[in-house]
């Protein structure tokens, strides 16, 4: 069954890097591990579901509205919680956000109860579920093929805002250095805003595909999918947009080879030893520019 | 902290447990303060100190914690005997995490030592044959003081044994292990080792330049405060005697964290303070927020909040660190007062 399993390994791995997507665009433009990152993806779950079950919106409706929530609730997190401490202690920024995870975590356990729940199926059109081909003892479902669309074609559209437009140019400059900005009358709290809505309509995509995928959500998944999509974001080369990308596909990988070679138990391990061992032998990660110490 | 307030601070602190107001509970929190206070200091030396940030304190915690745990129920040895232990495992595991990582600069550092935490709880909970996972490890023995092997060669009738139970004695414990820990803190903070970290802390490259090996000294600093985060697992284990992977959760580190940074980073006092507020606010919301109608779980959503928005309005601590140890060198101060005096005349 390891095929099998390289191919959800596969799957996860491309959703991994959708959240660490996220990740890497906001420490690329404001040097923060934004712990509250993996709450957005959570909520986006949360939000589509509940659109589902108690506005009994269809899915392809149900999906751009949850992630338009989390875009603006992940510009709302950045005005209320990282905006007023931009030129404080980083540490400060950094407790903030874990802060700003735990609260949200909690309000969700407060609105939605801590019980897992199931996504509602009655709107997920039936094919999904079906075999879409076959090799030997490998199925691959709709599902999958749909996580695998889904995903590749938000990350071209990415690039193509990244790479192609005005404000895509902002936010790379801004990378750089955000002082040369200011100077050239970019309008730097608008383009940070951008990349918070940016990368979380990403996880909040995210969310949805893996609450899809497992049928299930609940208010603690956040944390464990967060520190994954961070490792890879890490693994790949933190603040480098396709060093994410990479960077989830091998985890997903390496986690479902760990998981059948090694052992099932440690699963999640595997993110977090592939984690240590790349920022021990190569700091910077694998597609990644060696980084300059701004602490 | 000078001795006109620590000296009232601490009779205050002795006289407490035997005020009639004072409960078998308030004790209980009052202890739990101390431990948490011992793991302030411990983790204010890596962040405080040397400007590291250490995500990972928890897991040192959680290995004090089992090698106490597993040393009392395999071996029966003594609480005395398992502190020198427990201190030495976890500064063994902080050097070994310590060496190859401390090179690393800011968040990947911190990042590293958050997997670790996190490898540690996965260890505890999978590896069933040593630590029972998920059921955790009850039946730890309390602490005792045996001095019977003295009395009883003094007079055979003696028996000078006793063992710890309810929460007095333990409290009288962890009042002497506050203690013990803030003066090492105190001397460290003065030393030629504190400098050095201070030296690091506020510009690496004139600390190296000034001919202070970098790695060597930080490797020091994490050695000790693992070392310390251990002893107070140590504590933990011989005093709740019961310990489960659960305990060890990364929320156990960012609270600690966020103790030092409330208090002030790098300030002992400071952590002392932070250590205080926080467990007191954990316990005032267990019990305000069934007054106000709200189930117990939402403490921690408040908790979250209140994080946010003390450091929205005091983003260095309610202590801040004045300055470097040589701006409260005495000879410093003088200089400046007089330099004040001078610029006030002109």
């Amino acid at each position: 069954m390891l095929e099998q399993q390289l191919v959800n390994g596969l799957t996860l791995g491309v959703i991994y890097a959708l959240i660490a997507v996220g990740y890497t665009m906001v420490y690329g433009v404001i040097e923060l591990i934004n712990f509250a990152h993996g709450e957005i993806y959570m909520l986006g779950a949360f939000f589509c579901a509940t659109f589902i079950t108690a506005l009994g919106l269809p899915l392809w409706l149900a999906i751009p509205l949850a992630m338009l929530c989390c875009s603006l609730l992940g510009i709302m997190i950045d005005v209320v919680a990282y905006r007023p401490l931009r030129n404080a202690h980083r540490l400060a920024a950094l407790i903030t956000a874990i802060g700003m995870s735990i609260f949200l975590q909690n309000l969700a356990m407060v609105i939605w109860g801590s019980r897992p729940r199931a996504f509602p199926q009655d709107a997920v059109p039936a094919v999904l579920a079906e075999q879409a081909f076959s090799f030997g003892e490998v199925t691959i479902t709709w599902l999958h093929l749909f996580i695998f669309g889904i995903t590749f074609s938000m990350m071209i559209g990415l690039y193509l805002i990244i790479a192609k437009t005005r404000i895509g140019t902002a936010m790379r400059a801004l990378a750089q250095n955000r002082t040369c900005c200011q100077l050239q009358g970019i309008n730097v709290n608008r383009v940070i805003s951008f990349t918070f809505a940016l990368g979380s309509a990403m996880g909040a995509m995210a969310g949805i595909l893996v609450a899809m995928f497992y049928n299930t959500l609940y208010p603690t998944m956040g944390y464990v999918a967060g520190v994954k999509a961070f490792a890879a974001a890490v693994l790949g080369g933190i603040g480098s947009v396709p060093g994410a990308m990479f960077g989830g596909i091998v985890l997903g990988i390496a986690e479902a080879l760990g998981a059948g070679y090694v052992s099932s138990l440690y699963r999640d391990g595997v993110a977090y030893a592939v984690m240590i061992a790349v920022i021990i032998f190569r700091p910077s990660g694998i597609l990644g520019k060696a980084l300059v110490d701004k602490a | 902290m000078n001795k006109k307030i620590a000296l009232p601070l601490l009779a205050v602190a002795c006289i407490l447990p035997f005020m009639p107001f004072t409960s078998e509970y308030m004790l209980h929190v009052f202890t739990l303060v101390m431990v948490y206070m011992v793991l302030a200091m411990g983790l204010n030396i890596v962040p405080g100190f040397c400007g590291l940030l250490d995500l990972g304190f928890v897991g040192f915690y959680g290995i004090g914690a089992y090698t106490a745990g597993l040393l009392t129920i395999n071996y029966g040895l003594s609480f005395w005997v398992i502190v020198p232990f427990a201190a030495l495992n976890g500064a063994l595991w902080g050097i070994l995490l310590g060496a190859p990582t401390l090179r690393l600069t800011g968040d990947y550092f911190a990042i590293v030592t958050f997997g670790f935490s996190e490898l540690v709880v996965l260890f505890l909970t999978n590896e069933i044959w040593l630590t029972r996972g998920p059921l955790g490890l009850p039946g730890i023995d309390p602490v005792s003081i045996d001095l019977s092997f003295i009395s009883k060669a003094l007079n055979p009738a003696w028996d000078w044994y006793y063992e710890f139970d309810g929460e007095l004695p333990y409290f009288f414990l962890a009042l002497v292990m506050v203690l013990v820990i803030y003066g090492v803190m105190r001397r460290l903070e003065d030393s030629r080792l504190g400098r050095a970290w201070y030296a690091i802390r506020e510009d690496p490259l004139a600390a190296s330049s000034c001919g202070v090996n970098i790695l060597n000294y930080k490797v020091i600093a994490f050695a000790i405060s693992a070392g310390i985060g251990a002893v107070g697992g140590c504590f933990f284990a011989r005093w709740t005697l019961f310990l489960s992977p659960d305990m060890f959760k990364f929320w156990e580190s960012f609270l600690v964290l966020c103790m030092v940074v409330l208090g002030g980073l790098g300030n002992i006092n400071g952590a002392l303070i932070g250590a205080a507020v926080l467990v007191a606010l954990g316990e005032v919301l267990r019990v305000v927020l069934p007054e106000l109608g709200l189930p117990v779980e939402t403490r921690f959503l408040f908790y979250g909040l209140i994080m946010i928005l003390i450091m929205r309005f005091k983003p260095s601590g309610f202590l801040p660190r004045i300055a470097a140890t040589g701006m409260q060198n005495p000879i410093i101060q003088d200089l400046k007062k007089r330099l004040d005096r001078e610029r006030a005349a002109a």
